[in-house]
């Protein structure tokens, strides 16, 4: 193994371990962009993703199928729960209603999850399509996280057309910025922030379906990936979807170069990066301050 | 001055009614003060990333409390046991424990999953009089340096389970090992066992990966593991752990280079695994296939009970703990915990894994020591371990308050 393709090799992993973290990372900074609410419960509608893609892979047998239905599903369930509960917090200005609405929706959604799905781990695999390896001048790399790595890199060029093109992504940016002069508009700002919810959390059910085939489908999955995507969040700027990215990026080359070299250490990298971002610039890389 | 009591007429005829009353009352009032329940807590994890070894336990205990109702219960009292939830926290399991002993006066407890929980309770049993008995707590070091009079652990440890494997991988045609392990107590005892018994038997640890708790993404310890040039990988993951470094192995197709061998074969990662797990040899601290009456008994019955399921290692471990436990108390005559204390050390009992002597001088149960493959058999409907070694307990059972050995 030359130390090229090792390198190659450790880039590409930090590559579509980011582009994971970037499907949650993702969800929860426009959710935070548009409604100014720091959703709790991201990590468990992650693992919901990852059980009803489960589940939608057994029944459909096909993993395309799974990609498109988890999310579907998940979305609905967000939306819902937006419609629902959400919305009679808007105008309050005490933050915490809207963090405890959302930490007993994880409690709440973990202990469904465990009695509809059970407590053993699941796992409908790989793809026939997606299995095996290629090789990277003289280093194995597996085909999914190829895959990965692609789909990630597609989803953030369609969700960045998606905000910046359309009317839809128009009307998003504009509620972020002022709500009231957009509700003054005409537009149903309610609607808005409904679709958005669910659109977050189907963004992070991908994420679920994604990393099931590599981690099992198990109880408490979301607990340390949505601990990763804060901290993301924190890293890129809060509401900055291009700052989702970049700390997608940043947080997985820390998280495989550090276990690499530093496996004693590897847990406090990201944390440290955190920390110095935030004394270069406290709104988060780009974020905005308040 | 004493009064004088006379033998009055009636006297006699009062007593004489009491008599005839604890004689003649209904069974249920003579059995009142009798039926007092043997209370045994359970403070396992229920909810969290241990859960599925916490369901284990649960179901065990189910279908033990079953069978003890069909008995009778133990020496004239049922058996009842009280769940809480610790969540695998070591605060929160001592914080539950302390709940039952003042609650519940519950005084024995068993069922803990994880070993820095059963760390903490030991300096709390004399303060609660109760005794603990571990039916799946690794770290060597609960029956060594941390040893107290009140614990005794009848499983298999992590310092036996990588004595077993070593003493199989001493014939074994891999010289050059490496070995990956969760950076926790026990992924830590079972490593500095292997690493030490691996050294004895002639072969070379060629690196030691410690992955943190709860890690995801084993990208960079698998480019180790093929950059090191080890034949053998040692695996001393369990649960979600083990599993996501399974999966993510088979997709860099590092078990076509390396062999892997593990100090627990988990059934659930097996089923999980599928394929995958076929051709996996590792130390089974309770092997479904060993074949004698006992271990036939309990996986028939398990079966019978939970028709999708086989036992796992942890339903066999706690059984076994179980059935050490009665056998203590029908010594003992008694529940209070220091008289099981007594009854339990030296005791010998023969159980579904065999036979096991609870070791007087650090409450140690001295277990024989499996090496199982992972295969299909005709006789389950998914792969399971078979045995390919048995070795003694006196050569699996580390030296007293130790987990070393020096023969």
């Amino acid at each position: 193994m030359t130390f090229l393709s090792f390198i190659l090799a450790q880039c590409l992993s930090a590559l579509s371990q980011a582009a994971i973290l970037f499907f949650i990372a993702c969800g929860l900074t426009l959710i935070f962009g548009i409604m100014r609410i720091v959703n709790f419960a991201h990590g468990v509608v992650f693992m919901l993703g990852a059980y009803a893609g489960y589940t939608a892979q057994m029944l459909t047998d096909s993993f395309v199928a799974a990609l498109i239905l988890a999310p579907v599903f998940v979305g609905v369930v967000g939306a819902a729960f937006e419609w629902v509960f959400l919305r009679h917090l808007y105008g309050r200005r005490d933050g915490g209603a809207y963090l405890l609405l959302t930490f007993g929706l994880a409690v709440v959604l973990s202990e469904l999850i465990r009695i509809v799905w059970g407590t053993p781990p699941l796992s409908a695999g790989i793809p026939d399509a997606l299995r095996g390896i290629v090789l990277i001048l003289d280093q194995p790399f597996p085909l999914y996280r190829l895959f990965l790595i692609i789909l990630g890199v597609a989803s953030a060029i369609a969700v960045w057309q998606f905000l910046e093109r359309t009317r839809a992504g128009l009307l998003i940016r504009a509620v972020s910025q002022n709500p009231e002069m957009v509700h003054a508009l005409g537009t149903n700002v309610n609607l808005v922030r409904t679709g958005v919810f669910g659109f977050g959390c189907a963004l992070a059910a991908v994420g679920g379906v994604l990393a099931a085939p590599l981690v099992t489908a198990f109880l408490g999955m979301g607990t340390t990936v949505v601990i990763d995507a804060f901290v993301i969040v924190i890293i890129g700027g809060m509401g900055s979807f291009l700052g989702s990215i970049i700390g997608s990026v940043l947080v997985a080359f820390v998280q495989v170069f550090g276990a690499y070299y530093f496996q004693d250490l590897a847990l406090a990298f990201m944390y440290f990066l955190m920390l110095v971002v935030l004394v270069i610039r406290p709104g988060g890389l780009l974020g905005k301050e308040e | 001055m004493l009064k004088h009591q006379s033998l009055t007429r009636r006297r006699l005829l009062k007593g004489a009614a009491a008599a005839s009353a604890a004689v003649f009352a209904p069974p249920y009032l003579r059995h009142a003060t009798a039926a007092t329940p043997i209370k045994i807590g359970i403070p396992t994890v229920i909810t969290g990333g241990y859960a599925l070894l916490g369901s284990h336990i649960m179901r065990t205990c189910r279908l033990v409390k079953k069978q003890m109702d069909a008995k009778g219960g133990l020496i004239g009292h049922p058996i009842e046991f009280l769940y809480q939830d610790t969540q695998g926290d070591p605060a929160m399991c001592v914080r539950k424990c302390q709940e039952l002993v003042e609650r519940d006066n519950c005084r024995i407890f068993t069922g803990v999953v994880v070993s820095s929980e059963a760390a903490a309770m030991l300096p709390k049993l004399e303060q609660w009089n109760a005794m603990f008995i571990s039916h799946g707590n690794g770290d060597g070091r609960l029956t060594a340096e941390l040893f107290v009079p009140r614990f005794f652990r009848a499983n298999t440890s992590a310092p036996m389970g990588a004595r077993a494997l070593a003493l199989y991988l001493k014939d074994a045609p891999q010289k050059k090992f490496i070995a990956i392990a969760s950076d926790a107590a026990w992924g830590r005892s079972s490593n500095a066992a292997f690493e030490e018994q691996i050294k004895k038997v002639g072969k070379e640890l060629v690196d030691k990966i410690f992955a943190p708790v709860a890690n995801k993404d084993y990208s960079p310890y698998i480019t180790k593991i093929l950059q090191s040039g080890a034949q053998g990988c040692y695996v001393a993951l369990q649960g979600d752990e083990a599993r996501a470094f399974y999966s993510q192995a088979s997709q860099y197709g590092l078990s076509q280079r390396v062999q892997f061998f593990t100090e627990i074969v988990a059934q659930a990662d097996i089923k999980v695994l599928g394929k995958e797990a076929i051709g996996l040899i590792g130390s089974s601290r309770y092997p479904i296939t060993y074949d004698i009456p006992q271990n036939r008994a309990f996986v028939e019955a398990f079966r019978a009970e939970y028709k999708n399921d086989l036992p796992d290692w942890s339903d066999g471990e706690m059984y076994q703990a179980l059935m050490i436990l009665f056998a203590a108390i029908e010594k003992a005559g008694s529940p209070e915990p220091m008289k099981i204390v007594t009854a339990m050390e030296d005791l010998e009992v023969t159980s579904v894994k065999g036979p096991i002597k609870m070791r007087k001088c650090d409450h140690q149960g001295e277990n024989q020591g499996f090496v199982v493959k992972v295969a299909r058999t005709d006789k389950f409907p998914e792969p399971v371990g078979e045995i390919i070694k048995i070795y003694p307990r006196e050569l699996t059972t580390p030296d007293c308050r130790s987990a070393s050995y020096s023969n």
